[in-house]
């Protein structure tokens, strides 16, 4: 192998080139299409919303590729135009973030508070606690609805406060099922953290709270960065839960307004295309922005 | 600066059958640099733990500049510790590191910047103040864990096993700066090893343990000298001491010592002294302990030990040479000069005077002559 790359003339970057595609051509080939077939949906929804709606009854959206200077803004514009309007996309838009902002933050907080607790707390039945907590990850979503929703009724009725039908309602439901998931993630991360490193700042004078805010906060960031972008994802994507606990809000979440669109004998393509655009660009940017926390390694060096 | 008492201290660990530590009674004088050294498990890593404040005193108490700190924690006993893995936060560059526990105390900025300028300056890591521990060698590493203590100046350092992650020539190098900052700092150090060699090139005075309970405690010279037990006696030295039973007899006015065996040419010829210590185990069987330094190729014709033994193996080691040779079914090592001409299958007369041979109880393993 040696003699034949030093026999032929190559410039080096082209040997380079001969030997990735030596190598790594086929699994990259397979991959280009894994990749292609994969984004067809999502290209076939961005043409299509970039399509004048007469278009879409007429051609398949394949077609515009052809005329590309046929694409246009309209839709967007015409959504985006109506403004704030209850039921709109852009009241949508604001709703979702209104309920998976909140959802995000108190489960990444809440979980990072119980982990912290159950691998370096000093009290019993910690072990337990976790199991239950990971028991609690098997139960479905679809089986607590009307329980939950009964539940909220007898808040009502005994508080006065009913959180059903209003966003802090969906919030706790969504936080209540993304926190066994999130413990169990920085539970298990946490305990890969060693103890030496507590004692140490114990020692130099460290209170349980800052030992959790200098040091395990910190060394828990990669994971705590993943479980926001799931947790964000999973709410934002949400339709079941808005469904069922903002029946009767005017105000609907992206994914409740996309398949409001949906009627018995046709659907507007237009709105669903473009607003599913709208609903993939906030995650994408949420995936972006954290993605830099995934460092790998973070704790190399602290011990040995 | 201050001295540490240990008073019976003592814990039991809920689960396990054996307490790990029995009735320890330790003092540590101001500015004293004091080594607790034992084989694994002995208990010398919980002792340290529990006068950090890491481990729940079970019985005993602890006094740290003569205020008992059983129930004070950790970070209100002015002490620093240097662990074993060093734990450094990977997350903060070396400056930080070293100002972690300054910044917590909410020290002014400039005395911080001061004690850690001054500290990365003693050792020498003035130019890696910026990096990560990632970015560190081991003895970088090491150097940050210490100057993490440094800067805090604390009445009593505790180094847990601070030199076992180095290979074996970082580690005499780090053990003479340890010595060093000791001397230059004349600061109360406790510090843990398994590795006597460290214990006795360090320390003031030494502890030795076994099992949880303190074996010995002396200069470096009284545990070499006068071992007060079999344990102590094999531990400190390296090759060990032989060990060889031996029988007590009468000859006349004198007492001599022969081997078990019949015919065993082991024996040893005991001064007036020695013979009036091993009188009254007049016939029965003791252990003879003798370093393989002091055995040497030859008779001697003054009162100490002699043995005929067949050489086994040769380990040559450029200045010295440790011979391994059997007596009377007995093993025993002997360190000999360079120069010697014994090879393998010799028949060599070995021998050592009478100064340098101890005596010890078969059963309580206690040793037999007054000591000092």
């Amino acid at each position: 192998m040696a003699n034949i790359v030093e026999t032929t003339d190559l410039t080096p970057r082209r040997r380079g080139l001969a030997r990735r595609l030596g190598t790594r051509g086929p699994a990259n080939i397979v991959l280009g299409l894994i990749a292609i077939v994969w984004l067809v949906p999502t290209v076939s929804l961005l043409v299509i919303s970039l399509r004048p709606e007469a278009d879409f009854g007429v051609s398949g959206w394949w077609k515009a590729l052809l005329h590309p200077l046929s694409l246009t803004f309209s839709n967007y514009h015409v959504l985006f135009a109506q403004g704030f309007v209850a039921g709109g996309l852009l009241d949508s838009l604001i709703t979702s973030l209104e309920i998976t902002i909140p959802a995000t933050l108190l489960v990444t907080f809440l979980a990072c508070f119980a982990g912290h607790s159950l691998v370096f707390g000093r009290w019993r039945g910690r072990d337990i606690v976790f199991l239950v907590v990971v028991g609690l990850m098997v139960v479905p979503v679809q089986v607590a609805l009307i329980p939950v929703v009964q539940f909220y009724r007898e808040l009502g009725d005994l508080f006065g406060l009913n959180p059903y039908g209003t966003i802090p309602g969906v919030v706790i439901f969504h936080v209540a099922f993304g926190l066994p998931f999130g413990i169990f993630l920085m539970r298990n991360f946490m305990s890969g953290i060693p103890k030496d490193l507590l004692e140490a700042a114990r020692m130099e004078g460290a209170g349980e709270w800052k030992v959790f805010y200098r040091i395990v906060l910190p060394l828990a960031l990669p994971a705590l960065a993943s479980l926001a972008i799931f947790q964000f994802i999973w709410v934002w994507n949400d339709l079941l839960v808005a469904l069922v606990f903002l029946g009767g809000n005017l105000h609907t979440p992206l994914t409740v307004f996309l398949y409001d669109q949906n009627h018995e004998l046709q659907a507007n393509y237009w709105i669903i295309s473009t607003g599913a655009i709208v609903s993939v660009v906030v995650p994408l940017i949420v995936f972006f922005s954290f993605q830099r926390y995934f460092v790998r390694g973070v704790l190399a060096g602290a011990v040995k | 600066m201050a001295s540490v008492v240990l008073r019976n201290l003592s814990k039991q660990y809920t689960g396990n059958t054996a307490p790990s530590l029995v009735g320890l009674n330790l003092e540590i004088d101001d500015g004293e640099f004091v080594c607790l050294v034992g084989p694994s498990g002995c208990g010398k890593t919980t002792a340290l733990r529990m006068i950090a404040g890491l481990e729940d005193v079970t019985s005993g108490d602890i006094e740290i500049g003569g205020r008992v700190v059983n129930d004070l924690p950790s970070r209100d006993r002015d002490i620093a510790l240097v662990f074993q893995s060093y734990a450094l936060y990977p997350h903060l560059t070396v400056a930080d590191n070293m100002s972690f526990g300054l910044k917590l105390r909410k020290v002014p900025k400039d005395e911080i910047e001061k004690a850690v300028q001054s500290a990365a300056k003693i050792l020498d890591l003035t130019d890696l103040l910026k990096r990560k521990p990632a970015q560190l060698s081991g003895g970088q590493r090491q150097r940050v864990a210490l100057g993490r203590a440094l800067v805090r100046d604390p009445a009593v350092f505790l180094m847990d096993e601070p030199l076992s992650n180095l290979d074996a020539k970082l580690r005499v190098q780090t053990r003479a700066e340890i010595a060093q900052l000791h001397h230059r700092l004349q600061a109360t150090m406790l510090y843990v090893t398994h590795d006597q060699v460290e214990a006795m090139t360090m320390a003031d005075r030494i502890a030795v343990m076994n099992l949880g309970v303190l074996e010995q405690y002396g200069t470096p010279r009284e545990l070499y000298n006068f071992p007060n037990n079999l344990f102590v006696a094999g531990f400190i030295g390296s090759p060990s001491m032989n060990f060889v039973t031996m029988h007590v007899n009468r000859d006349g006015e004198r007492i001599h010592l022969t081997g078990v065996d019949a015919g065993s040419s082991m024996r040893v010829t005991l001064t007036d002294e020695q013979s009036d210590v091993l009188a009254k185990s007049e016939g029965s069987e003791i252990v003879v302990g003798v370093r393989p330094e002091h055995l040497k190729e030859g008779s001697i014709d003054r009162a100490g030990f002699s043995a005929v033994a067949q050489v086994q193996v040769i380990e040559f080691l450029g200045n010295d040479e440790h011979i391994h040779v059997t007596s009377d079914d007995t093993d025993l090592v002997a360190i000999l000069d360079a120069h010697s001409t014994v090879a393998i299958g010799d028949s060599v007369t070995l021998s050592a005077p009478h100064d340098s041979v101890h005596f010890f109880d078969p059963t309580s393993g206690l040793r037999l002559s007054q000591s000092s």
